[in-house]
């Protein structure tokens, strides 16, 4: 069975005010079903980019991206928001829940747009199974962070979504709550089976990966296999 | 229900906070040209449903410079219920030494046919007619019983008959069917001008034969035996149209009026459109973040679509209630004032046409900000980007633009009275709207490179100012375009307001007569020449023969299949002379010799020829009195009615009009201290001929015009209300990033007055650029309108546009500093720590 995604030397270069930015150097990879990725380096390596390429998000401007078989640089925008409709989750540091909408609307949008025609019981077990069956008629506003960040876990796996792309979903958390969101996240991952690939600042998270990837000013450094991520 | 309208559902609960602008923009906008067209169809209602009242009759038939005969009088007795004979014409109310134009009515026992005249004190019209001791009773319009400081009970005189004051006229129902008259009105009897000297052959007044319809008759076959019957100087009017005159002026009026709402409204469309923008804005995270749960740009766009226009009904129908409820509310008070009967009630039709206003320049103005939000990428998520404003929108979204532009524009030329003036304003507010557009855009590229000079470095309150108009996020385009826009219609206002008031009060002296004489018997002219030629005050002095006639035929084909142009309509001054009169300019043709006896020939203004599609050698059918006579165009003048001179459309030679009943008319200049003396002895001499003062003509007319500059200027306010509503909510939503702004600078040693003069002064740039691009646009507009609609000379009016500049300054510092006042009050320390 092929790799799940698939990158071959993609560059990224953005325009800046003060002229180009090359974001990412050739980077080629691929990402097999069921497998954990971390994405580590330091600021302004590129591991975000890279997530938001794999997801369709950003667009690379060289080379070529495959998700779950799809050239992923030959679809345009309203193309990958499609191809994104329950084959693609993904988790923001910054949560970026809809304030209008309660949690559990905010959870059944992407079943919603998928057409799903039991969008909000499905919402609703999700949210139950990351421990929010209290909140889901709560706004954004009226939860804490972790609770924010719990349903934007919820509404990426909700569509059961063969790959889970998050970035750094610990990072405005606290240390607490920042684990017991990753709890979730791996306990969403290994109950649904999906792939996932996540970007972070924090060692520990990574070691929880089975591969791990170090990227330095745009290009990969190194990659860690579990066991070796571990000594 | 589709996601896309369960989403918007959920997205509205936001509520309307940020949308406050955008409503008040909408509701001002569809209120006023509501309020406009409902005062406007209550006003047609009323003067629809009093046809008759208005009219004095079911019909009346008009005959000039005549009485009916008594073959004519016997065949409309056989002909109709009730006959009722009115006579009409100028004259002069003379009491001692004093006197004053006014226009006398001459009623018979059956006046009024319906509706009622009310007398101060209250009696009937028979004893307003009986009079006292000996003597015919009169009465007098309140008016021209102060001017001529009369009491209840005195004597004046009409002629050489004299008459008791036996009451003031307080309601003439059929006022509005006469022509415009110049003096205020006096009521008699026919019977007693009969020794008055007033209705001699010749002399010009008009007859109205007001009928009432015999049961089962109907107006249309009454019509067609009377125009069977009568000559063709009969002018039939009826019910249906009883004042047709204010009918078209009212219909024309409210027209315009309804105009300037679009344009008020136009400018609610630039406030419409920058809260939309602000809006989609601060929505991009939940653009991107639908984006990347799998929402199309289609969905996304009718996500906002939707809520866009949920809020477009919601201001549309406040808009509705608030245009469709004011008159209503104000109903005693306008009708107390109004000369016109009106109902006041709900109607349907001008609220439909405001509403569907209103709907139309939502989308218009909101289109192209929707159509932004396909375009915005997930991307925007992490980057900190929205839609590229660059790309040029979707083909679909600029062929909805265009077909939602097209529907309003036709709207307004298929609903106003004069399409041409509606597509004329439609191409005005686009133009306007262009150039300051362009302005704002000049401004900003100006403001930017300069906050980069040298010249600049050291001044910061200056260099703060400058550099703050030059960004994009100043919001300096919605600030020129709204309130440069409500000011550009003020500006235009005043600009043709000044022109015409200079053009009769300063203009018109300088050429014109001191006094028109008329009704001049043929006997009389060489005795008013005489008291004329022996006084040295007096100056020039115009004599003319004087008849009245209707143009029935173009070449035997009748008048009314040659269009509706003035000359045709009714019954117009036609003379005639052996000699071109002094001062003849001929454009085409020759003048006859002076002692022509051939066919009848004419002599014709050039340019109402031209409008007409008059040429030379064309027959034209004149009927003065009762008698056809076809004379054919010999010669083309050109007539300058500005003057205020004798200027006949029509001279025919001298042997075609010698033996038709005429009077003369005389033009004098003199100086103003010969006046009184003059009209004193002439008055004396000839107590038949009226003299109308050129002065007095102009006042009615200014007067007239004054009051169609202030319903122009109030409809031009309720424009620049919205204009300010706009600027508010540009002021207010800067606000927030003034806080942080004031925050640095205040950590980095400003002072809050240098702050507050650095935004004084932005403000100030951006109110000063509105309303300079405002007074060019009123300029452009203003000249348009007075050199090719009025015909009159264009001069700038600087007086109104400095005005108009000091105004837009004073309203934008007035709304930035109102909306200063926060961000200079704010602790630097707790923004810079909540923006982090």
């Amino acid at each position: 069975m092929g790799p799940v995604l698939s990158l071959r030397d993609v560059h990224l270069t953005l325009q800046g005010n003060a002229g180009p930015v090359a974001i990412l150097r050739g980077i080629s990879l691929d990402v097999h079903r069921g497998e954990t990725l971390g994405l580590v380096g330091p600021s302004g390596s590129g591991k975000s980019s890279l997530l938001m390429l794999m997801g369709g998000l950003e667009r690379a401007t060289g080379g070529t991206v495959q998700a779950l078989g799809h050239d992923m640089t030959a679809l345009d925008e309203d193309a990958l928001a499609r191809f994104r409709r329950g084959r693609m989750g993904v988790v923001f540091q910054s949560f970026h829940l809809i304030p209008t909408m309660t949690a559990l609307e905010n959870v059944a949008t992407p079943l919603e747009l998928a057409g799903q025609s039991d969008a909000f019981d499905r919402a609703a077990d999700e949210l139950r199974a990351v421990g929010l069956g209290a909140r889901m008629d709560h706004y954004p506003a009226q939860m804490s962070g972790g609770e924010q960040q719990r349903v934007a876990l919820a509404r990426a796996a909700a569509p059961r979504p063969a790959i889970l792309l998050a970035d750094e979903p610990t990072g405005n958390l606290d240390g607490t709550t920042g684990e017991a969101i990753m709890d979730s996240l791996f306990g969403l991952r290994d109950r649904h089976g999906a792939t996932l690939v996540l970007v972070t600042h924090a060692s520990d998270l990574a070691l929880r990966c089975d591969r791990v990837m170090r990227l330095r000013d745009g290009r990969i450094e190194g990659e860690d296999r579990q066991q070796q991520a571990a000594q | 229900m589709t996601p896309g309208w369960r989403i918007a559902r959920r997205e509205l609960r936001g509520g309307l906070s940020g949308f406050w602008i955008f409503l008040l923009c909408l509701t001002l906008g569809v209120g006023a040209i509501a309020a406009v067209g409902s005062v406007r169809a209550a006003l047609e209602s009323g003067l629809a449903r009093q046809g008759s009242v208005l009219l004095g009759g079911d019909a009346a038939l008009r005959l000039t410079y005549r009485l009916a005969t008594d073959a004519e009088r016997d065949w409309m007795a056989d002909h109709a219920r009730q006959v009722s004979e009115v006579v009409d014409f100028r004259s002069m109310a003379v009491v001692g030494e004093d006197r004053a134009l006014t226009q006398v009515k001459g009623i018979d026992d059956a006046w009024p046919l319906r509706g009622q005249a009310r007398f101060e004190p209250p009696l009937t019209v028979a004893e307003v007619l009986a009079g006292r001791d000996g003597l015919p009773g009169a009465a007098m319009d309140p008016l021209l019983i102060d001017r001529l400081g009369l009491r209840i009970g005195d004597r004046f005189r009409l002629g050489v008959q004299d008459f008791v004051l036996t009451a003031a006229l307080t309601r003439e129902p059929d006022a509005l069917s006469g022509s415009f008259g110049l003096g205020p009105r006096t009521l008699v009897a026919t019977r007693a001008l009969a020794d008055s000297g007033l209705l001699s052959p010749g002399t010009l007044f008009e007859s109205s034969y007001r009928l009432t319809l015999r049961p089962g008759d109907s107006l249309d076959g009454l019509r067609a035996e009377a125009t069977q019957y009568f000559d063709a100087g009969m002018r039939w009017r009826d019910s249906r149209r009883g004042a047709p005159g204010v009918e078209t002026f009212v219909e024309r009026l409210g027209s315009f009026l309804v105009l300037v709402g679009l344009a008020g409204l136009a400018v609610g469309g630039v406030g419409v459109s920058a809260a939309v923008r602000s809006y989609l804005d601060a929505k991009t995270p939940v653009i991107a973040t639908l984006k990347t749960l799998g929402a199309e740009g289609r969905t996304i766009f009718a996500i906002y679509f939707l809520q866009i226009g949920a809020l477009t009904l919601l201001g549309v129908l406040a808009g509705l209630a608030l245009g469709g409820l004011a008159p209503l509310a104000a109903a005693p008070w306008l009708q107390s004032r109004l000369p016109i009967p009106a109902e006041f009630t709900l109607h349907i039709a001008p609220l439909a046409e405001a509403g569907a206003y209103g709907i139309l320049t939502a989308l218009i103005f909101t289109l192209l900000p929707l159509a932004r939000v396909e375009r915005v990428r997930a991307a925007a998520l992490f980057r900190g980007i929205g839609a590229d404003a660059r790309t040029w929108p979707r083909k679909r979204h600029l062929a909805a633009l265009a077909a939602a532009v097209l529907a309003l524009i036709g709207t307004a030329a298929s609903l106003a009275s004069l399409p041409w003036l509606a597509l004329s304003v439609a191409g005005g507010v686009v133009a306007a709207l262009a150039a300051l557009w362009l302005a704002a855009q000049g401004l900003r590229a100006l403001a930017r490179r300069l906050a980069r000079q040298p010249a600049l470095r050291g001044r910061p309150v200056l260099r703060l100012a400058v550099a703050a108009v030059g960004n994009p996020r100043e919001g300096v385009a919605a600030v020129v375009l709204s309130l440069g826009l409500g000011l550009s219609v003020l500006a235009t206002v005043g600009q043709i307001d000044a022109n015409m008031r200079r053009a009769i009060a300063a203009e018109l002296p300088d050429q014109a007569p001191s006094f028109f004489f008329i009704d001049i018997q043929p006997d009389q002219l060489a005795g008013v020449l005489d008291r004329l030629d022996g006084d040295p005050g007096v100056g020039a002095v115009d004599t003319a023969p004087s008849l009245r006639g209707i143009v029935t035929a173009i070449n035997d084909i009748p008048a009314r299949d040659w269009g509706d142009h003035w000359v045709l309509r009714g019954d117009r001054g036609v003379s005639h002379a052996a000699a071109p009169p002094p001062g003849t300019e001929l454009t085409a043709g020759e003048w006859w010799p002076e002692d022509y006896a051939g066919p009848p020939l004419i002599s014709f203004g050039a340019d109402e020829a031209a409008e007409i599609g008059l040429s030379l050698g064309d027959r034209v059918t004149v009927n003065i009195l009762g008698r056809d006579i076809t004379g054919t165009v010999a010669n083309l003048r050109r007539l300058d009615f500005r003057s205020g001179g004798i200027g006949f459309v029509m001279i025919f030679d001298s042997a075609a009009l010698a033996g038709a009943p005429q009077t003369h008319i005389a033009t004098v200049h003199t100086d103003p201290a010969s006046e009184a003396a003059i009209l004193r002895d002439i008055g004396a001499a000839f107590p038949n001929v009226t003299a109308i003062r050129v002065r007095d003509v102009a006042d009615r007319v200014a007067e007239a015009m004054g009051a169609l500059a202030s319903a122009t200027s109030l409809a031009a306010l309720a424009v620049l209300a919205t204009g300010f509503v706009v600027l508010i909510g540009a002021a207010a939503a800067g606000e927030r990033a003034r806080v942080f702004e004031v925050a640095v600078l205040k950590t980095l040693g400003a002072t809050r007055a240098t702050v507050l003069a650095s935004f004084a002064l932005r403000s100030a740039l951006m109110g000063a650029a509105a309303g300079l691009v405002a007074v060019l646009v009123a300029a452009l507009s203003a000249w348009a309108i007075l050199t090719q609609v009025m015909e009159l000379d264009y001069r700038f009016a600087p007086g109104s546009a400095l005005a108009v500049i000091a105004g837009g300054v004073l309203a934008t510092l007035a709304a930035g500093l109102v909306f200063a006042l926060r961000p200079l009050s704010a602790r630097p320390a707790r923004v810079l720590r909540a923006q982090e």
